[in-house]
Order: C-alpha cells, then structure tokens, then sequence
C-alpha cells in the first residue's frame, strides 16, 4: 500500500515470508533494561534497493540510507534488499532536523546507529533502535563526539530542543556512552493512514507475542 | 603479489651441516656484536626441506606479529561462512580491556597509518581492514577484526591446525592488560608453523590462502627480513616492533627455487639501536645459507 507523496510501500510485518518475521519479530513482545515489556513494531516500510534509499530524503537533510547503514552484525536477512524499516522513521528523521537546527551544522548518525532489527548482534535488551526511534551520532559538524564535554553539550541541545527525547548521559558504565551521542524518542509505534488493515485481529496479536 | 606458481627443475642441494653449523656460529656473534637480548630464529626450506632452529622455542611478546593470527581467525570465518571480505563493519575506536573490560581507545597518533581513523563512525570491508592491519601493522583495524571475530575463534583455527607456539590473549594497545603481563606471546617455531601453513596453501583452502599471502606481500615495512635481499627476492611478512621487541617473520621467494619460510624475533633493552639492521644481517645469513649462492661457495 503505498502514499502517492511517499514512494515506499507500507508492509504488514507479520504477512512478511517467515525468515523476515524471524528477524524483524512484528508485533513481539521484548523486554528492556528495567524489565518493562515492549511491544515491538508491526509496520515497516520496504525499502527496494539501494538506489532507493539514497534517494529519499525523509527530511530536508537527512536521506534514507543514514538510518539503514548497518555491518555485518546486522541479521543476514535484512543486509540485502528489500530491506524494512519502522514507520516511525520519518518521525524520527523530523525531530533529527530540528535538532540539526538547532545544532546549526551537519549531523553525522554513525554506521549501526540508526535501525537496528531485533536480532542485531550488538542489541541486548530492547533497544529503541529497533523501533527506528534512536539515533547514534559521532560527528555533529567537524566535532567528534568523544568526549565528555561534546556528549554532555550536544546532549542538553538534544533535550532542550526536543522534549520528549532521550540523551544517554556521558560514561562509561551501561546504560551510558563515551564515543557517541545516542537520542531515541522512546518506545514510539507508528501506524500511517495506509497501513493495511488488522486482518489477523487481536488474537494473531496474542500469539506472535 | 602471487606466489610463483613454477619452478626450475634442478633443486637447490640442501645446505651443508657445517653451513648450518657456522650459521648459529655467526648467530652467536650477532647476538653479542648487536647487543641484543635475546635472538631466536626458525627456518623451514620447502625447496630442501631444512630447518633451522635456534632457540625457537624460547616466547616473546609477539608485538604485532600477532596480527598473522588474527588474519587466520578473520579467514577462518569467511571458511565458515560467517563472513565474508566484503562484509562490511563499523569503525569504532572503542574496545575492552582484557583484565575487565575497561573501555580503551587506540590512539590515533600511535598507529601507523590514518587511514582507519579517518573512517571512525562509518563502515569499511573486512578485506580493507585485513590490509591495513597487515601491510602498515595499523592497531585499529586489527582491534576491529578481533572483535568482530572473537578470540576464540582465533585460539580455534590455532588449535584445528595443530599450531603450538603462539598464544593470543587480547587486542594490541590493551594497556591495563600490559601492565599486569597479559599478552599475546609467539615463539619462532610457531610463526613459522603459521606461516607454512599459509604459504603451502594448506589454510582451509588454496584460494583464502592465496588472499592472505598476497596480503603478507602487501607489506610496507621492508626494513627486516627484505632490507638485505636481492631485489629480485619478494618477501611475503610481518613485522612486530614494540619498546623491548623487534621481530620479521615471513615467506622468502628467492628467484628460480621454491621458497622458505622464516621468524627472526629478538629482545632488546629500550635503549637499544640497530634492532632492524641486525634482523636484516640476520635474514641476509639465513639466505647466504640457503641459496645456491652459499651452494657453490
């Protein structure tokens, strides 16, 4: 199903073939650090090739591929095409180019830092990187998030321009980073007007969780 | 560079045993005259099938000829399928002491080259990062690889081909692991085991041994084992310097003969000068020995 304003077609992750449903586990529940239960997303956009992906911009500055660039680590399944992303992305890239506003230069989200499917292999608990809400930056103009001071300065202009976002603070223990700047929005489901319908109901949401 | 693929016919005649005798004669004084500590060697001729040995089984920290290893592991898991060389990876200068997992960085103005730093935050090819590592021995893409690959497998390729004589431990420039004596050792034996293995094409296949070969000939650093080499001898070899350690361990491919494969690994106090002209003097022995040159002396 796809927005004639937007070239991507939306897909309904549990109609996707089983090795697709394995790696991006639609509708599943997962749990974060703190034990909470997250329903994982349900509806992602695919992405054909590529070429595609370098050429949608989802913001005035920020294209597609910045948010799929992922190594090896990434579940084989989704290191080729058509790859799938969260619909949420587009609300994530938004709040980014405010953030690049304010920032008032370019903003570089790193390799593995933007969609990260459940079965990436840096994942641990539920991350919002597997919502498509986070993003890890390492470069904000020619400053390389390194260090204390870059993390915490740009980390405050993150919160003070974006309310409802999350910067992890400066350190080295879990939960906090030392070589880049992480922002997510939280555990944000998206579901776009042309998302197809429920057809499986409330109790194929049960099961696949 | 390949490695030549033909041979002549008439075989080099194996050394005498009174060369190979005056060969650990003229270590000996090297040895002395150089001030060095220690100087091991270990030689396998695959043309004459000699050897070579002296002091071979003494360890020494392997300072960066290590990386051999890690290049072993990194092909052991393209061999299985895990990987393949034009996986690609994060470059992030971000690892994990050995001792507890302390975070650590390698520092950009220590490692020989810039090439991998300048990628921090973006992606670069396994095979892109297996060069740097091997032909300017740069520290950051081999911590990447190890990581990536884990030390396990490396310790397992090791192990599956029955190589004794190098013992893997941790990443390069782990500090804290220095400092409480972690590190990766090698004896001379067992860079020569590993090297054989790859320049007989015995490393899971002949293909993946080919790649790494031409890897090794990819080497910049020509002051050791090369340096006193005709030009028309191509060395396949890694190099490994820190404060105390000066080694060169590689494939010799003299013209017109099948080659030999050799580690020359020396201890030194900090101070110390004329570390890579006394491995080259050293190599240049090795070679006089072995080539016809020393045949019809």
């Amino acid at each position: 199903m796809r927005d004639p304003r937007f070239p991507l077609e939306i897909v309904d992750g549990l109609r996707l073939e089983k090795q697709l449903r394995d790696t991006l586990m639609p509708g599943r529940i997962v749990f974060d650090d703190e034990g909470h239960r997250r329903r994982l997303p349900r509806y992602f956009y695919e992405i054909p090739t590529w070429e595609h992906a370098m050429a949608i911009q989802l913001s005035p500055n920020f294209a597609l591929w910045e948010f799929i660039q992922t190594d090896v680590r990434e579940a084989a399944p989704l290191r080729e095409f058509p790859r799938y992303v969260p619909c949420a992305i587009t609300m994530t890239a938004l709040c980014l180019e405010r953030f690049r506003e304010a920032a008032d230069t370019y903003v570089h989200i790193a390799a593995n830092g933007g969609y990260r499917s459940p079965r990436h292999s840096l994942n641990g608990n539920a991350t919002p990187h597997s919502w498509g809400t986070a993003v890890n930056i390492y470069r904000i103009g020619d400053v390389y998030l390194d260090n204390r001071e870059a993390i915490e300065r740009y980390g405050a202009l993150a919160r003070h321009t974006l309310p409802s976002a999350w910067a992890r603070p400066y350190g080295t223990d879990r939960g906090q980073t030392d070589d880049h700047l992480h922002i997510d929005f939280g555990f944000v489901l998206a579901m776009p007007r042309g998302a197809p319908d429920d057809h499986l109901g409330f109790d194929a949401e049960r099961r696949v969780s | 560079m390949p490695a030549p693929t033909t041979h002549r016919t008439i075989f080099t005649p194996p050394p005498r045993p009174e060369a190979l005798d005056a060969l650990h004669l003229r270590f000996d004084a090297l040895e002395r005259s150089s001030g060095a500590r220690a100087i091991a060697v270990a030689v396998y001729d695959t043309e004459t099938e000699v050897s070579f040995r002296r002091h071979a089984e003494r360890w020494f920290h392997a300072a960066s000829t290590i990386k051999v290893a890690i290049l072993l592991g990194v092909y052991a898991s393209i061999h299985h399928g895990w990987l393949v060389p034009h996986s690609r990876l994060h470059v992030r200068n971000r690892f994990r002491s050995a001792v507890d997992g302390h975070p650590f960085r390698v520092a950009a103005d220590r490692d020989a080259n810039s090439a991998v730093h300048d990628a921090v935050g973006k992606m670069m090819r396994v095979s892109d990062l297996a060069l740097h590592m091997i032909a300017t021995s740069s520290n950051l893409p081999t911590n990447l690889l190890l990581d990536l690959v884990g030390l396990d497998t490396v310790q397992r390729a090791l192990d599956e081909f029955r190589i004794d004589g190098i013992d893997i431990r941790r990443g390069v420039e782990d500090e804290r692991a220095f400092e409480r004596n972690i590190n990766n050792r090698v004896t001379a034996d067992g860079l020569v085991q590993l090297l054989r293995l790859i320049a007989e094409e015995r490393s899971y296949s002949p293909d993946l041994s080919r790649q790494m070969l031409d890897l090794l000939h990819a080497q910049e650093f020509r002051n050791g084992i090369p340096a006193r080499l005709p030009a028309a001898v191509r060395v396949a070899h890694k190099t490994g310097e820190i404060s105390t350690i000066a080694h060169d361990a590689g494939v010799v491919y003299p013209p017109d003969r099948k080659p030999y494969v050799v580690a020359i690994l020396t201890e030194w106090s900090p101070d110390a000068s004329a570390r890579k002209a006394t491995i080259a003097e050293a190599s240049r022995a090795i070679y006089e020995v072995l080539t016809a040159e020393n045949a019809n002396a």
